[in-house]
């Protein structure tokens, strides 16, 4: 079943690429090729391939520029759902992996702002190498499955084009536990440009001069884990259900003192130093935090009780 | 780093225990690279986060606004120093009164005296927490100073802390067995008596001037 679901997905490939080239070749024949050599014969899969592609060059009078000349598609990793299609790709190195095979010269993640799909540059290809973090054009490269999950392959008639672009990542959803080491400035209490929401400096949007502003509540800090940083956002509703004060409250505190930041004091000895379970959606620097606690005395005794069973 | 962005230094866990005896400094690999002082565990660690009893602060000369702090944790002492370049940690410091449980987060820097080296933790943030908050930062510790030593002779950085400070695993795993166990117990909240004086004494002689600290750093954060 799986192995006729693989030469199903050969063959697909071996079509699309024809008709890309506008070439209609017979499928079934190509089926059935491929299970006489890879079934039958034992040949190995891109060999069978090759075998069958220059074949079929020759009996349709089609040349391998032809082939291949024909740029695939640009399309977003979002929307790669099945194996064999040639594509073209805009995407961000997010990670290289060791290659596990002389074969591979490089695999790793690549993303676009649609998702994230790893990626395989074959030895054979001859392509120069790709740097993590850095954004290429992708071009003609095929989409392939393995052990049940897509991915692409970088060959030698891909090309891999390095791009002055900022390709922005998808956002993920993660949870991650830390202290709050950090509360940066532009915290608490502070005002929004009423056009545009952004915030303003001593009532001065950085875009639209000065305008009237309205209230918000907010923290941007920084959750450390001892491994990592997170830049967080904790929102007015994530603020007040931590420490009791939300807007309104603030609102009070600041009339009540005379001063803005008694309210960035106020929040400061609140959260500074404690420990924050925070869930929500990472984006490229920011992550937006959906919901956030403290961590429970019973959470404390949960990880005691585990460091100590390992020490035993 | 590669973009031109700093990526902000992570804050260790080490117990006091380690880092009181962490005083080899690794010279910035650039002009704008951070300095980190190696522990005897192999941390390479340049911010530190720390949770303990706020044992005395006293202000190094009056009204010099430069005060020296004496942290404990259930292992050990490390001293701290608050300049005018710290304005929140000096701001939340004159309204604590030791002792006290609080959380400091602060750069590590090794100062060199006439015959040994000090290490100081300069904090940026510093506040009062509660025990829970505690509890969990010596499990945290715990846990990181259990996974450097088991990557200890394994790292470069630890090949040259073994050469550096001839580290004892043992002494750090009884450490780590030492803090856990004192939390269990819920013993030390009450410590006044400072378990280690050694150090102090020769510190006496030092004389501190705010010129002397290369802060120059910390302002760039």
């Amino acid at each position: 079943m799986v192995k006729d679901e693989k030469i199903a997905s050969l063959a697909d490939s071996i079509v699309s690429r024809f008709r890309n080239a506008g070439v209609e070749v017979e499928r079934s024949e190509i089926v059935k090729r491929l299970k006489l050599l890879i079934h039958e014969f034992k040949v190995p899969e891109g060999e069978a391939v090759r075998t069958i592609t220059n074949w079929l060059m020759k009996e349709h009078e089609v040349s391998r520029e032809q082939l291949v000349e024909k740029e695939s598609a640009l399309v977003k990793i979002g929307d790669i759902n099945k194996a064999g299609e040639w594509v073209s790709l805009k995407a961000r190195v997010v990670q290289l992996w060791d290659a596990t095979s002389p074969n591979v010269s490089q695999v790793g993640l690549i993303g676009d702002e649609t998702g994230i799909v790893k990626f395989v540059i074959w030895v054979k290809a001859g392509k120069g190498e790709v740097e993590e973090g850095k954004s290429y054009l992708f071009k003609n490269v095929v989409t392939d499955s393995f052990g049940g999950r897509l991915q692409v392959n970088v060959n030698r008639f891909s090309e891999i084009v390095e791009i002055d672009e900022e390709i922005q990542l998808p956002p993920k959803e993660i949870e991650v536990v830390g202290a709050l080491v950090a509360i940066q400035q532009n915290s608490a209490l502070i005002q929004r440009c009423s056009e545009c929401r952004r915030v303003m400096t001593k009532g001065i949007c950085p875009v639209h001069g000065k305008v009237k502003g309205y209230d918000d509540l907010r923290i941007k800090g920084v959750l450390d884990d001892g491994a990592s940083i997170y830049e967080i956002i904790l929102n007015q509703d994530n603020i007040k259900e931590l420490t009791g004060i939300g807007l309104d409250e603030a609102v009070k505190i600041a009339h009540e003192t005379l001063d803005r930041n008694a309210v960035l004091s106020e929040l400061k000895k609140a959260l500074l130093g404690r420990y924050l379970k925070v869930d929500g959606t990472k984006g490229e620097r920011f992550l937006l935090v959906k919901h956030v606690e403290f961590i429970r005395e019973a959470d404390a005794k949960e990880l005691l009780e585990e460091l100590q069973e390992e020490l035993q | 780093m590669t973009d031109g962005i700093r990526r902000r230094e992570v804050a260790l866990r080490l117990f006091a225990h380690e880092l009181s005896r962490s005083t080899h400094k690794i010279e910035p690999a650039g002009e704008r690279e951070p300095a980190y002082v190696l522990t005897p565990t192999g941390a390479k660690v340049n911010r530190v986060f720390s949770v303990g009893v706020l044992l005395d602060k006293e202000e190094v000369r009056p009204d010099s606004n430069l005060w020296r702090l004496r942290v404990s944790d259930p292992t050990g002492v490390f001293t701290a120093f608050i300049g005018r370049y710290q304005p929140d940690a000096l701001e939340s410091v004159i309204e604590i009164e030791p002792p006290e449980l609080i959380a400091i987060v602060g750069k590590v820097r090794v100062f060199e005296g006439l015959e040994r080296n000090f290490v100081r933790v300069v904090p940026e943030n510093i506040n009062v927490v509660d025990r829970t908050t505690r509890d969990i930062w010596v499990c945290e510790t715990a846990r990181r100073t259990l996974e450097r030593l088991k990557e200890f002779g394994k790292t470069e950085d630890s090949k040259l802390a073994m050469e550096i400070y001839n580290t004892d695993i043992n002494e750090y795993l009884g450490i780590v067995k030492q803090a856990l166990a004192a939390i269990v117990e819920e013993q030390i909240q009450e410590i006044t008596e400072p378990p280690e004086e050694e150090e102090e004494e020769e510190f006496e002689g030092f004389e501190f001037e705010e010129e002397e600290w290369d802060l120059s750093d910390l302002l760039e954060d």
